[in-house]
């Protein structure tokens, strides 16, 4: 069993010895070390002391009826103790070191004379050690893209640099000042605030529109005319009039160009409704296979939406298909994450880890977890609805916990494990390898009933938080609480080194857009809202309107869109900047 | 558990429990210790932060919109900008595809025909793109393109479509 995760926030650090360990470990040269041999991994359990199977610890002070939870061996001795009877034995023995002992089943170090609990870097980094000896973890990828990022890792990775606020020349204030317009700001609304009409049954696409919108690193990739319709090479194709038929893919079509007409639109000062007539034509030509009438599903719209921009960009820029860095299309650089999967033997340990890239994570809906909120505060148990939904309201955060849950396969996925060559039962586990600079969260709200085969809406409130720490739910720190939150700077993985959170990089999101779906499935509506300066919008198509707090909260979470608080750049081409979400490094 | 006579636990009972206490007091310890560490190192989250999260996010004691229209001013009165808008959206412009003036609330059904997809559209036999134009300039007063004429075999690009389009009409 592993130990909760937990972040490694900037306080994780081991705290200053007490003295007597730190007596202890200037006795001797290397510390701890000579306890490899005695330290023993199981595959899912915590690390223990190797025990002859014949022998019987107990505490020889403790009477034989009561048996002590925990059995401690001293370090210089081994002398066998319960906690208890600690304290005299370094009173009681000769000789300066016999103040640490060890807990025999849980590896951990205890203080006979503090009566407590101590830890030290050079003991984690040995029981980390056996544990790497016997379970050592081998990295395979599925999906040529993860495959060719761990390849090419020397060339994609790129150094940070620092933020230097960017002053124009002035050639660029010349330009600044005759070919652009300025942003209108009006005092009392925000600029980019404008309606959506609906063109009939479309509001799941005004719906991601006005997330897209105003996703700030997609906003300002667009506004600051990195993608001109003007000039953009895939519109100006010449028309071969006899093959330009609607039964063509329209190769002259370029979604990127609409997407970039239409934050123009919104952005322009005016403020009438803005009807998004192009962009449908465009997207129903390119995708021929949703194009209908009929209300369709914001997620899938949204996954669309991003793969055909990737399509329209890639040709422009000759890149290679190289998602997971996000080095192929804007929509995978604001987008694109990595998740890391590790299965693992419950018979012998042996762990298989896989990276693929993902643009969005979709979270169960867990609707039947007991929240120990209910557990303390008895007086709100008895507010809550007692009708269909006898449990507490599900939250965000709770979605991500199981979704980084080890999970036990059932037999019927039993996963062929190298080392033992059949078929085994197995522990598979998710974390986030790389995180976005923008997370979209899709709550997974249309299940499959079993029943009646048919779709069914589950209405459950989700809580949602308005900043996010992402911390808990990355590989590294996943990886860290499989090892029972054994504190090291670099856990050995196959001989790379994946550090943690080094002070500096940043997990932390804000939310900026949520997409709600009310109603029915048949006949259901979709609204988002925007927070912009700390106030959020009701986008209803046409309709903005500002709201309170509250009722966002309360609202049906169906999308929930998050970007880093932070952002990081790496060394660009021409020595430009490029923000690129926290990496960890392979 | 079996119990003698007078009420105690056998040996055998006694031993059954002892057992369990072990267990139990070994699970207990083990939680403890992690928890301990955790705390400790330094990694535990803040659980004021979430917990004022939670707080903030439980339902107030009035009725949960289910259709998210709580504050009401939506479909009643007017936007932040001060302007009301009609159930369908009035707006009109020109339908990329066929050319012909829509409104802007029907522009999805009506391109949903006009490029024959989706269910209920109609099958085209022919070159739809010729299809839409030859009913364009059948119907509509305005014609974006050159008046034409019934010449044939020309090579230029307006009268090949006019070739077309006396093709289609027979």
């Amino acid at each position: 069993m592993s130990s909760p995760p937990a972040p490694a926030g900037p306080a994780a650090s081991f705290p200053s010895p007490c003295p007597h360990l730190a007596s202890y470990r200037s006795s001797l040269s290397r510390p701890f070390r000579h306890l490899r041999r005695c330290l023993r991994a199981r595959p899912l359990g915590l690390p223990s002391i190797r025990l002859d199977p014949l022998s019987h610890p107990h505490c020889p002070f403790c009477s034989s009826t009561c048996a002590a939870p925990r059995l401690l061996a001293c370090l210089s001795c081994a002398q066998v103790f319960c906690p208890s009877h600690a304290s005299s034995h370094p009173l009681a023995s000769p000789g300066p070191a016999h103040h640490i002992s060890v807990d025999l089943l849980r590896a951990e170090l205890f203080c006979c004379s503090c009566h407590d609990q101590v830890y030290d870097r050079d003991f984690d980094s040995t029981v980390l050690r056996v544990f790497h000896d016997a379970f050592p973890i081998t990295s395979s990828s599925s999906s040529p893209s993860s495959s060719s990022s761990s390849s090419s890792s020397t060339t994609r990775k790129r150094r940070r640099v620092d933020f230097h606020h960017w002053r124009p020349d002035p050639s660029q204030s010349h330009l600044i000042r005759t070919r652009s317009t300025p942003l209108h700001s009006f005092t009392n609304h925000p600029c980019g605030l404008r309606g959506l009409n609906n063109m009939g049954n479309t509001c799941f696409i005004n719906s991601v529109l006005q997330a897209l919108l105003h996703a700030p690193p997609l906003r300002n990739f667009f506004l600051s005319d990195r993608h001109n319709r003007f000039l953009c090479a895939r519109r100006s194709r010449p028309r071969n009039n006899k093959t330009d038929n609607n039964t063509n893919n329209g190769d002259h079509l370029c979604l990127a160009c609409d997407l970039d007409q239409i934050y123009s639109a919104v952005f322009s000062g005016d403020r009438t409704p803005f009807t998004p007539a192009k962009f449908l034509y465009s997207w129903w030509r390119i995708s021929s296979d949703l194009a209908s009438y009929e209300q369709q599903d914001a997620h899938e719209f949204f996954i669309s939406v991003l793969d055909r921009i990737h399509d329209n960009l890639v040709e422009d820029q000759q890149n290679s298909n190289n998602n997971a860095q996000g080095d192929c299309c804007i929509a995978h650089r604001v987008f694109s994450g990595i998740l890391r999967s590790d299965v693992t033997c419950t018979y012998c340990g042996f762990t298989s880890t896989t990276y693929d890239p993902c643009i969005d994570l979709s979270l169960d809906l867990d609707p039947t977890h007991i929240t120990r909120h209910n557990a303390r505060n008895g007086e709100r148990e008895t507010k809550q609805k007692h009708n269909k939904n006898l449990s507490a309201p599900t939250t965000l955060m709770r979605c991500l916990e199981k979704f980084t849950r080890p999970e036990r396969l059932d037999n019927e996925h039993k996963f062929y494990c190298q080392k033992c060559k059949e078929r085994r039962e197995s522990l598979k586990q998710m974390s986030i390898r790389k995180l976005p600079l923008v997370l979209c969260f899709h709550v997974k709200r249309f299940e499959q009933s079993t029943m009646k085969k048919t779709l069914r809406k589950i209405d459950s409130c989700l809580q949602f938080p308005f900043s996010l720490d992402m911390a808990p739910y990355l590989s590294s720190s996943v990886l860290r609480s499989r090892y029972g939150n054994r504190l090291l700077t670099a856990i050995l993985d196959n001989g790379g080194s994946e550090v943690g959170i080094s002070s500096g990089a940043s997990s932390e999101f804000e939310i900026f857009a949520v997409v709600t779906h009310s109603g029915r499935l048949d006949a259901g509506h979709y609204v988002t809202y925007l927070r912009i300066n700390n106030s959020w919008y009701k986008c209803d198509d046409a309709w903005v309107v500002k709201v309170e707090e509250s009722t966002v909260r309360e609202s049906q979470a169906y999308m929930l869109f998050y970007v880093q608080k932070v952002l990081y750049y790496t060394a660009g081409d021409n020595n430009t900047g490029i923000s690129t979400g926290i990496d960890e490094p392979t | 558990m079996s119990t003698s006579n007078d009420g105690s636990l056998t040996p055998r009972s006694q031993h059954a429990l002892n057992c369990f206490d072990d267990l139990l007091n070994s699970i207990i310890a083990d939680v403890a210790s992690e928890c301990h560490r955790i705390a400790r190192l330094g990694l535990d989250r803040s659980l004021e932060a979430e917990e004022e999260e939670l707080r903030l996010s439980q339902p107030s004691d009035s009725t949960r919109g289910g259709a998210g229209g709580t504050d009401g001013s939506s479909k009643h009165g007017v936007d932040i900008f001060g302007n009301s808008h009609p159930a369908v959206a009035s707006e009109t412009f020109e339908c990329m595809n066929c050319g012909r003036p829509i409104v802007a609330g029907r522009f999805a059904p009506h391109l949903e025909k006009c490029m024959g997809k989706g269910r209920n559209a109609r099958t085209k036999t022919t070159r739809s793109s010729t299809v839409t134009r030859s009913r364009h300039s059948r119907g509509s007063p305005v014609s974006v393109y050159a008046p034409y004429s019934r010449a044939n075999g020309s090579t230029s690009g307006i009268s090949e479509d006019l070739s077309d389009n006396n093709f289609e009409e027979h």
